[in-house]
């Protein structure tokens, strides 16, 4: 993922005397930044910094992460008109994996938008992976023993 | 992440006094990760109680600011109750026609079921349409101000339509 920063450079009182701040190659195991417009001596503007972060394992996750979440997206949108035009017993397990999932990554960013203390964080996830999990499997159990979920839906609309 | 690149310049650069060799010898600890920044400024603020300023009572609303916190909200109330479903089908006796029937006995008038199918239709249209907005934005498109503000009357539009749509089935 790469970042774009900005940097104001200041101006001295008097003189041209300007300060700027330059920055140089940091962290390189984890950040490498360069500089795209070199200033001049005595330069007042505006400097870009370009962060991309490179060898760090944790940004891979999390992009793939990111991806996955979309991919889920399309597929649960997807399973929506298939579950109304053709309805089966593969709509029904289907949606329940999708739903499960999407709504488990869906509340796992409101507990990481919300939740700050790292315990507390951990605490959460945790619960909520209980909770994903259970309904996953309440899901796949009415499915199972019961009309499935496209019947149940029809018949809720009958009524 | 900004804040660290500006707290060397806040406490040296601005006096202008300074010359630059110094600057740079403190501006250098730039690298640190987003994650560490967060954790430093978090650890420091907790010991020191000060008060929270007032930043979601005084915000003025705005449209796209209404509907992601909808979508969010739409989200959480659907996956509310996918769970509670799910979790039913596990603990409670009885096949889901066992609960059907009791509601079907009270005999609800027509008016009252077509307004509880689009109170169900809603939160689920509404998050969908909206979804498919994120979904866009994403592709990079649609993210003009114009675009955006369109695509939100456009979204509560579909949104009320198709529920509206649902809960005439």
């Amino acid at each position: 993922m790469a970042c774009v920063w900005r940097l104001s450079a200041l101006c001295g009182a008097r003189g041209g005397r300007a300060l700027f701040l330059r920055t140089p190659v940091v962290r390189p195991a984890q950040l490498s930044a360069f500089l795209q417009d070199q200033p001049a001596p005595g330069w007042c503007g505006i400097q870009h910094i370009h962060l991309s972060p490179s060898h760090h394992s944790g940004s891979k996750a999390a992009s793939l992460h990111w991806t996955g979440e979309r991919v889920v997206s399309v597929l649960l949108l997807g399973l929506l008109p298939a579950a109304y035009l053709n309805p089966s017993s593969a709509v029904d397990y289907s949606l329940a994996a999708v739903l499960s999932l999407h709504s488990h990554w869906g509340l796992g960013q409101v507990v990481t938008d919300y939740v700050h203390n790292d315990t507390m964080q951990k605490t959460a996830k945790a619960g909520l992976l209980a909770l994903s999990a259970l309904t996953f499997a309440g899901l796949c159990y009415f499915n199972y023993h019961d009309v499935g979920i496209c019947k149940a839906v029809a018949m809720l609309w009958k009524l | 992440m900004a804040a660290l690149l500006w707290r060397p310049a806040g406490r040296y650069g601005l006096r202008g006094r300074l010359g630059p060799q110094l600057c740079i010898r403190h501006a250098v600890p730039l690298g640190t990760s987003a994650k560490e920044d967060k954790e430093r400024c978090r650890n420091k603020n907790a010991g020191l109680n000060r008060p929270i300023s007032p930043y979601i009572t005084i915000h003025s609303w705005s449209l796209p600011m209404a509907m992601s916190i909808s979508h969010r909200a739409t989200g959480i109330a659907l996956s509310a109750g996918v769970s509670l479903f799910g979790l039913s089908a596990l603990l409670l006796p009885g096949t889901f026609e066992s609960y059907l029937e009791p509601v079907k006995a009270l005999c609800l008038g027509p008016v009252l079921i077509h307004s509880a199918k689009f109170a169900l239709a809603f939160p689920l249209m509404f998050h969908t349409w909206n979804g498919i907005q994120h979904l866009m934005w994403d592709l990079g498109r649609g993210l003009t101000t114009q675009q955006v503000t369109r695509s939100a009357v456009a979204v509560l539009v579909l949104s009320v339509l198709s529920s509206a749509g649902l809960a005439a089935l």
